[in-house]
């Protein structure tokens, strides 16, 4: 089933406005709240020979989908079309970031953050070769992950002191014991398989206070995906993300010690609840030197990561000039030290 | 050529300063002693023209730090301690860069003890303290033992001449004096040592090269590294800190070793620093054997 959103006053297409949160008319201006936008998608059951094919709903043209697109444009008359069918039933997201960020924004913070680069080319900081700029909403599992932790560790207390000729060495021994619970909530895992886990990570943090309850009109104009993978299959993920947190939190019991030899460490990692969301953001497309870069922006706080092209000679400018800086400053250390200037 | 008319100027800079102090000059024997003499190989160590050569040199670079940089070789020295017979020297023939009792620097060894004894007077006090001359020492006593002393004397020379490029630090001394030479301003130093190492590896401009080198390499490695964006969350992100916490502990002593060691003992053969000759002069020294 297509889901396609007309204005109740002209008729013509609305789509999500990223401003306002609402749905826009472009056409009269009129908005729509969304918010009591009447949901029935997760008690909805669709006929499991799911259609292949999918019409617009406007103008009738065929809509071009890849198996995991739940919203898309047509591409025949642009109007924002949302597949009902991938967005229900086990597919029902709990919750959504709807994008704050719209597509001028989004532009603007590119360039922007284009001419900031210290090492990027020249060319490249015109940032006047976006070749696409597409606002995707991305299906992620947030975790909540309930940790028991039980360590045993054998420690030391190192005392040196002196008497008469001899200098002491005393080392002192403990068994110490730690039972330790953690919890831990909201641990995003991107659950798209297109979507570099790498870059998805670096655009961490999403501000949760901003998740809205699931509502189709939100991907109105927007790309969006169902998962790819279950929470169950990306549990291991969500584990390894806290493992070096839980390291650090069982180090941080045990201060005060000069060796800590852990003997025994037990970690008991369960999942207590995992929410299917989906997440906003924006994947630019960038030209340069015949090669195609991709960088994503999270949607929310506009944070941009993906690795820029490297201009050598801005790299040799850099490394020159800090080492002639370093280089005097240690002169003039060594000059107030009492060391002579050569 | 510059430096031929430097040495020229220096000549006649000295002579001047020879006929102003002639009529001053008052202990008994100074008179008949030769301050722009600074060779002194009573023990015939060198050759004629080694003594030629290492007098020059003495010149040379004494110029260029005010200082008399003198070396003294006798075969013993009539019962007196090596550093006895430095301190007489001083007293008694009252040498100096420019005036009696002036900026002196001495290496005297005696071949019947087999004694070295390293002292600085007046700037040479300060800028070559006790252990500025225990590195010195220790540099030169290899060539000593081993025979060669036109080596020794002449690492003796430029060594000095290298150490007194660098301040001394300002040490806390209590016996300041005012006044040694002219063109050098008088802002009450002190003589005592622990000046900056020369040697430090600190100061040497290669290894401030590298370290600048290496600096520079971490920050535009680390500013390639950060071009892409970095992860921003950390361990307190996604924590519940409501519920996480430690709910049991302990921390049960079990046991204690103590091992003991001797202290390292400070006696290497060197000893004796400065001191205050008969005169009332006093210096900074080193001493030891070869
Ligand atoms: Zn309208
Ligand atoms: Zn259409």
């Amino acid at each position: 089933m297509i889901l396609h959103y007309k204005c109740p006053g002209c008729g013509s297409d609305m789509g999500f406005d990223a401003e306002s949160g609402e749905l826009s008319c472009e056409a009269c201006g009129r908005h729509e709240n969304i918010e009591n936008y009447p949901e029935e998608l997760k008690s909805v059951r669709f006929s499991e020979d799911e259609a292949n094919e999918y019409h617009c709903e406007n103008c009738g043209a065929v809509l071009i989908t890849e198996a995991e697109t739940a919203a898309t444009s047509c591409s025949f008359c642009g109007a924002g079309v949302v597949i009902a069918d991938r967005l229900s039933g086990t597919l029902a997201p709990a919750k959504v970031i709807p994008f704050t960020i719209s597509k001028e924004e989004a532009t603007k913070a590119f360039q922007k953050w284009c001419r900031k680069g210290l090492l990027t080319p020249k060319g490249f900081m015109n940032a006047d070769r976006i070749k696409s700029l597409t606002g995707m909403y991305i299906p992620f599992w947030l975790f909540d992950l309930n940790s028991k932790v039980q360590v045993n560790a054998t420690c030391t207390k190192v005392r040196t002191y002196e008497q008469g000729d001899y200098i002491y060495t005393e080392t002192k021994y403990y068994d110490a014991f730690r039972d330790i619970n953690l919890d831990y909530v909201k641990i995003p895992v991107d659950a798209s398989e297109k979507m570099n886990d790498q870059l998805m990570d670096k655009l961490e943090p999403y501000p949760y206070d901003q998740l809205k309850d699931f509502k189709t009109p939100y991907l109105a104009g927007y790309i969006a995906e169902k998962y790819n993978y279950t929470d169950e299959e990306l549990l291991p993920r969500a584990k390894d993300k806290i493992s070096g947190y839980i390291e650090s939190y069982i180090q941080s019991t045990l201060t005060g010690y000069h060796s800590v030899n852990y003997t025994n460490k037990h970690i008991d990692t369960r999942n207590k609840n995992s929410d299917y969301v989906l997440l906003p953001v924006w994947m630019v497309s960038y030209d340069y030197n015949n090669s195609e870069y991709t960088f994503a922006m999270n949607g929310e706080t506009g944070k941009i990561v993906g690795k820029p092209p490297i201009s050598t000679s801005k790299v040799a400018m850099w490394f020159s000039g800090i080492t002639a800086g370093t280089f005097l400053a240690l002169k003039c250390v060594s000059l107030m030290m009492g060391g002579g200037f050569w | 050529m510059s430096r031929i008319f430097l040495q020229k100027r220096g000549l006649f800079f000295l002579m001047i300063v020879f006929l102003m102090l002639l009529p001053l000059a008052m202990p008994v024997k100074a008179e008949n002693f030769d301050r722009s003499q600074y060779i002194y190989d009573f023990a015939h160590l060198l050759t004629d023209q080694e003594a030629a050569d290492l007098q020059n040199l003495a010149k040379e670079l004494g110029e260029a730090r005010e200082t008399a940089f003198i070396i003294l070789t006798v075969s013993g020295t009539d019962g007196k301690d090596i550093v006895q017979y430095v301190e007489d020297f001083y007293d008694e023939n009252a040498p100096g860069y420019d005036q009696p009792h002036g900026n002196t620097a001495i290496l005297a060894i005696d071949m019947q003890e087999r004694d070295i004894y390293l002292a600085g007077f007046k700037k040479a006090e300060q800028y070559l303290g006790d252990g500025r001359l225990d590195q010195i020492r220790e540099n030169i006593t290899p060539d000593l033992s081993d025979g060669h002393y036109f080596q020794a004397f002449l690492a003796f020379i430029t060594t000095s001449h290298e150490y007194m490029g660098y301040e001394p630090s300002d040490g806390s001394s209590s016996d300041g004096y005012s006044g040694y030479g002219p063109g050098e301003s008088s802002d009450g130093y002190n003589g005592n040592d622990s000046g900056a190492d020369p040697e430090n590896i600190f100061f040497q401009w290669w290894f401030q090269l590298i370290a600048s080198i290496i600096v520079a390499a971490v920050i535009v490695a680390i500013m390639a590294y950060r071009s892409g964006g970095r992860v921003t969350v950390n361990a307190g992100t996604y924590m519940n800190s409501d519920q996480s916490r430690v709910l049991n502990k302990y921390d049960n002593f079990v046991r204690q070793t103590v091992t003991k060691q001797r202290k390292p003992s400070n006696n290497t053969n060197s000893g004796g620093g400065g001191g205050i000759t008969g005169g009332g002069h006093s210096h900074s020294g080193s001493s030891g054997k070869f």
